[in-house]
């Protein structure tokens, strides 16, 4: 089980040094300017500024530089909001972007695995049809469209929730709730096959053959073992969470990375888009990472023989 | 006579796309306290369903029992509420199935699924469930039961496991033990292991075992009465010589001709040639007619009644009617080779 | 029992039948193709029948729609601006009554022809837009689509019947490249390219074949050694023979079904980039970009978010329920 963690880490490191470098790479092939005003500088004056950020020297000596401060946690400036460090705006906007992610991911997988029990249950009854289609409509139709109607209607029509913002509870239901009905959704869907295959195996006939009630061969013997491969879900919809957060970020006006994002790729703020990049991709990798070891760890069958091949 | 266990007229319906599918038709049999009755068929003959039938586990909806009654110790089952089922299951009949590597939770202890039986009928505490789990283990042959109790199934080889799958059923000394298949899924070695532990818990405790089973070899080995059944009849029924030695149906002598024999002079496996009935529109003859090699035109047209040809032993067959022609039984049903 | 009274059970008939083969040889019930079956099971689909011609539907109009008023994609016209939707027969219904907040805008700004899906701020035909952009947005997933197909299914292949080395270094690139969230690798795709239809499509592209090529390895390793292959194999096959007789032929099914749930895949992407503003650039559209321009209006002219809105949400739910009807129809385990 280590040695496959250490394994997994390795990895980990390998995929995280290309992602840098590639964006790296992506920066310096970008067109266009990262300073303000560029069409009003002179010649000089742009040359002076792009010696100030180092941006005259050769690409592998920024490369190693960029490498080296990369290392000592300095992700560069913004240049749109005068060289304030960019780290400085991850630490004071991530934590509110991984709160929606997280409120979403609860809200989500909770009703999630509710209904797609409840559905893989009641297989073929109404109760199942009508989950099994409002997922698919959940599934399909994007955040931002959903986000767009939650706010005409209970915003602008009704006026139940504010209409931007990110303070106080208020405020979080119709961002989360966009973000967490596809998460739901595809949860539940999961949930529900999951649930319907673990019926159908031999050792539900066991249980039930020992006399155990429905319940209990339902939550002792079914939900465990459909439950377990729902982790494995668990890193495709962080990627889907992070996608929705920058949308709705943007709809809500909530001051996470998500907003700060698309700003900088509209400005193009260089150390900005690399930095925010970076996290996401780093907020990525280790979530798959969680999720293969937790895998492990709730499913007795890994746990023991130590990691599955991939 | 009072009989342990008595079905009497049992019908199996499954309604499966629009079509109704009688997997068991009108069958009638009975359990004596102690002994071993052998339900004896191809697949799809209704074999195991029956047995479901008398366990309640007949998936329903699609699956429900039409008409007829499973007496228990006088009481039908078939009235019998949910609640009232589960009180019988594993306590009074339990059941082992055919394939050991999926009869068991992956995730959950071996101890703990032969413990949820005995909290459950026998009102044990946690800790004296575990002691008795860890003597049913000891009891099936299991070596380091105060150590493996803690295993998951996953580190238990097959025939370890289908011991595992014994000792949950035995958990609560049950009066009948269905065993649908006990060993198809198993190697041959491990086959025989489980036979003797079988015929040794038998002895031991004295319950009633209902075996399903496609293979002769395990019905000489343990039974003492055999009822043969296809498209969902009894076809035969009698006891174990009688049946082995003196069979009267031509599916029978089909299916003895077909076990392979170790002092066979022909290396040639014979085979009943055909298909079994499709039971969404089942003959309204004799099953069997289209394949069997004796047929007449009576058999396809109706169903031939029970012969009584002795205490123990019936057959339902045309050939048996004094108007038909004489039939001998082929040569190549001898018994030979196994026990 | 079912036994027939003695009486109706006469001497003549007990005469030996002589059945033929073919008579104890029937089996019992159709023979099905699998293919075939498949498509019988698909087309039993109701959900899967009403959303293909839904599809139907918004494909013809898609090609239709925007020739009808011989408006172009960017005909401005500031006098006709943020006109709401109007079609004379239907204006008994309020989304096509032409009125807005109780006030005919039509005849406040003496317009007599009908927009049917409204107009825009700089006062463009809105119906001949939606229906363009759902060309543009159709296109690029069809494009994106069919090129992930393509070098899914080569270097899933190759990566899964050759196995071994090959097998491991490809396998080696493709997870470094899935640890890479999608969305970082298209904005960056994107940033470096001009946005642009190309540029869109080759960024969806880049992240949606590792699924393919995913999902054919994995049934090639599984084919590859079953036992008909095997047999084939022994009996002298090829290479050749193998991969287009055998595990082409088998692993179409998987195929299919990953390719119906490509395409809305790609037409999420492209909406979601047009619609944060890396996508389809003016005077072009697509649907992603209008749903962003009406969303500007969203609070005071909803209509124009509106219908952008509708179609592309029918084509996301239309094609992901008929990639769930193909699985269905082509999963053996659902065949109980």
């Amino acid at each position: 089980m280590i040695r496959y963690i250490l394994k997994r880490v390795g990895y980990m490191i390998v995929t995280f040094y290309v992602v840098i470098t590639l964006t790296f790479l992506a920066m310096k092939m970008l067109p266009g300017t990262p300073f303000k005003f560029a069409n009003r500088l002179s010649p000089e004056q742009l040359n002076q500024l792009k010696h100030y950020y180092g941006l005259d020297q050769p690409i592998p000596i920024q490369y190693l530089h960029y490498l080296w401060n990369f290392i000592h946690g300095n992700l560069g400036g913004s240049f749109q909001y005068g060289m304030q460090p960019v780290t400085e705006f991850l630490f004071q906007r991530f934590p509110i972007s991984l709160q929606l992610g997280f409120e979403s991911m609860i809200f989500g997988t909770v009703l999630g695995i509710f209904l797609g029990i409840v559905s893989g249950i009641y297989r073929g009854r109404f109760l199942d049809w009508g989950t099994v289609t409002l997922a698919v409509v959940f599934i399909s139709i994007p955040s931002f469209i959903f986000a767009a109607i939650l706010q005409y209607f209970f915003s602008v029509q009704i006026r139940i929730f504010p209409v931007i913002g990110w303070s106080g509870p208020m405020t979080h239901v119709l961002p989360v709730v966009s973000i967490g009905v596809g998460v739901m959704a595809t949860i539940a869907r999961f949930m529900r096959t999951e649930m319907v295959e673990v019926l159908n195996q031999d050792y539900i006939v066991t249980a039930q053959a020992k006399g155990l009630s429905t319940n209990a061969v339902i939550f002792r013997h079914a939900i465990r073992n459909a439950m377990i491969p729902i982790v494995t879900v668990i890193g495709p919809l962080t990627s889907a969470v992070v996608t929705g957060s920058l949308v709705i970020e943007n709809i809500f006006a909530i001051p996470g990375i998500g907003s700060q994002f698309v700003d900088a790729i509209v400005t193009n703020d260089y150390p900005m888009i690399m930095g925010t990049t970076e996290l996401y991709a780093g907020l990525f990798i280790v979530t798959i990472l969680i999720v293969d070891v937790l895998y492990g760890v709730i499913d007795p069958r890994i746990r023991v023989s130590g990691g599955k091949s991939i | 006579m009072n009989h342990l266990l008595e079905i009497k007229d049992l019908n199996v319906i499954f309604h499966i796309f629009g079509a109704d599918v009688q997997a068991v038709r009108g069958i009638s049999l009975q359990l004596n306290k102690g002994e071993t009755l052998a339900i004896v068929g191809e697949s799809g003959s209704g074999k195991s369903v029956t047995s479901k039938a008398v366990m309640g586990l007949i998936p329903n909806p699609p699956g429900e029992i039409a008409t007829g009654e499973i007496l228990f110790e006088g009481r039908d089952l078939v009235k019998y509420s949910k609640k009232q089922m589960q009180k019988v299951r594993g306590k009074e009949i339990s059941m082992i199935f055919q394939d050991p590597m999926t009869a068991l939770n992956p995730t959950m202890k071996i101890g703990k699924q032969i413990m949820e039986g005995l909290i459950k009928h026998q009102s044990l505490s946690k800790h004296d469930a575990k002691k008795r789990a860890i003597e049913l283990l000891q009891l099936v042959g299991i070596p380091n039961p105060e150590k493996r109790v803690d295993e998951y199934p996953h580190q238990f080889s097959g025939g370890m496991r289908q011991r595992v799958v014994i000792a949950i059923a035995l958990a609560c000394n049950p009066k009948i033990l269905i065993a649908d298949e006990p060993t198809t899924a198993l190697d041959v070695t491990i086959q025989a292991q489980i036979l003797d532990l079988m015929r040794d818990l038998q002895e031991k405790t004295g319950t009633a075992i209902i075996l399903i089973t496609h293979d002769l070899g395990v019905v000489a080995n343990l039974a003492q009465r055999v009822a043969v059944m296809y498209g969902g009849k009894i076809v035969e029924t009698g006891t174990l010589d009688e049946i082995f030695y003196n069979p009267k149906h031509p599916y029978t002598w089909g299916l003895l001709s077909s076990m392979p024999k170790l002092h066979a002079k022909t290396d040639k496996l014979l085979a009943i040639p055909g298909t079994p009935p499709d039971l969404s529109n089942p003959p309204k003859g004799c099953p069997f007619a289209p394949r069997c090699p004796h047929a007449m035109k009576v058999c396809t047209e109706h169903m031939p009644a029970y012969t009584e040809l002795s205490a123990t032993q019936k057959a339902a067959c045309w050939l048996l009617d004094e108007r038909a022609p004489k039939v001998d039984p082929p040569t190549t049903i001898g018994v030979g080779g196994e026990s | 029992m079912t036994a027939k009274s003695n009486a109706e059970v006469t001497k003549e008939l007990f005469v030996p039948a002589y059945l033929s083969d073919t008579e104890s040889e029937k089996i019992s019930g159709k023979s099905v193709s699998a293919w075939k079956d498949a498509l019988r099971r698909f087309l039993t689909n109701k959900g899967a029948m009403l959303s293909m011609i839904i599809l139907t539907v918004i494909i013809l109009l898609a090609l239709i729609g925007p020739h009808i008023f011989g408006y172009d994609i960017d005909n401005q016209d500031v006098s006709r601006a943020n006109l709401p939707p109007k079609i004379e027969g239907l204006t008994w219904l309020p989304a096509f009554s032409g009125y807005e907040n109780g006030v005919d805008i039509y005849k406040e700004k003496n317009i007599s022809k009908n927009y049917w899906f409204g107009t825009d701020q700089f006062g463009r035909d809105l119906w001949t837009r939606t229906w363009k952009g759902t060309q543009i947005s159709l296109i690029i997933a069809l494009i994106a689509t069919l090129a992930d197909v393509l070098i899914g299914v080569v270097y899933g292949g190759v990566s899964g019947y050759f196995g071994g080395a090959v097998d491991n270094a490809l396998q080696r690139i493709l997870e470094v490249i899935a640890g890479i969230p999608s969305l970082v690798w298209i904005i960056l795709l994107i940033l470096i390219m001009q946005p642009g239809l190309i540029t869109i499509t080759i960024a969806i592209l880049a992240t949606s074949w590792l699924s393919m090529a995913r999902i054919v390895r994995g049934e090639m390793l599984k084919l590859k050694n079953q036992e008909f292959v095997l047999a084939s194999r022994t009996l002298g096959a090829g290479d050749g023979r193998i991969i287009f007789k055998h595990l082409i032929p088998n692993s179409l099914g998987m195929i299919i079904i990953n390719t119906m749930f490509s395409v809305p895949n790609a037409i999420f992407f492209e909406a979601f980039l047009s619609f944060i503003g890396l996508g389809i650039r003016q005077p072009q559209a697509s649907l992603g970009s209008l749903i962003n321009d009406g969303y500007q209006m969203l609070q005071i002219h909803p209509y124009q978010t509106l219908y952008p809105g509708i179609i592309i949400s029918l084509l996301l739910i239309c094609f992901n329920i008929m990639g769930d009807g193909l699985r269905d129809a082509f999963d053996p385990k659902l065949r109980r």
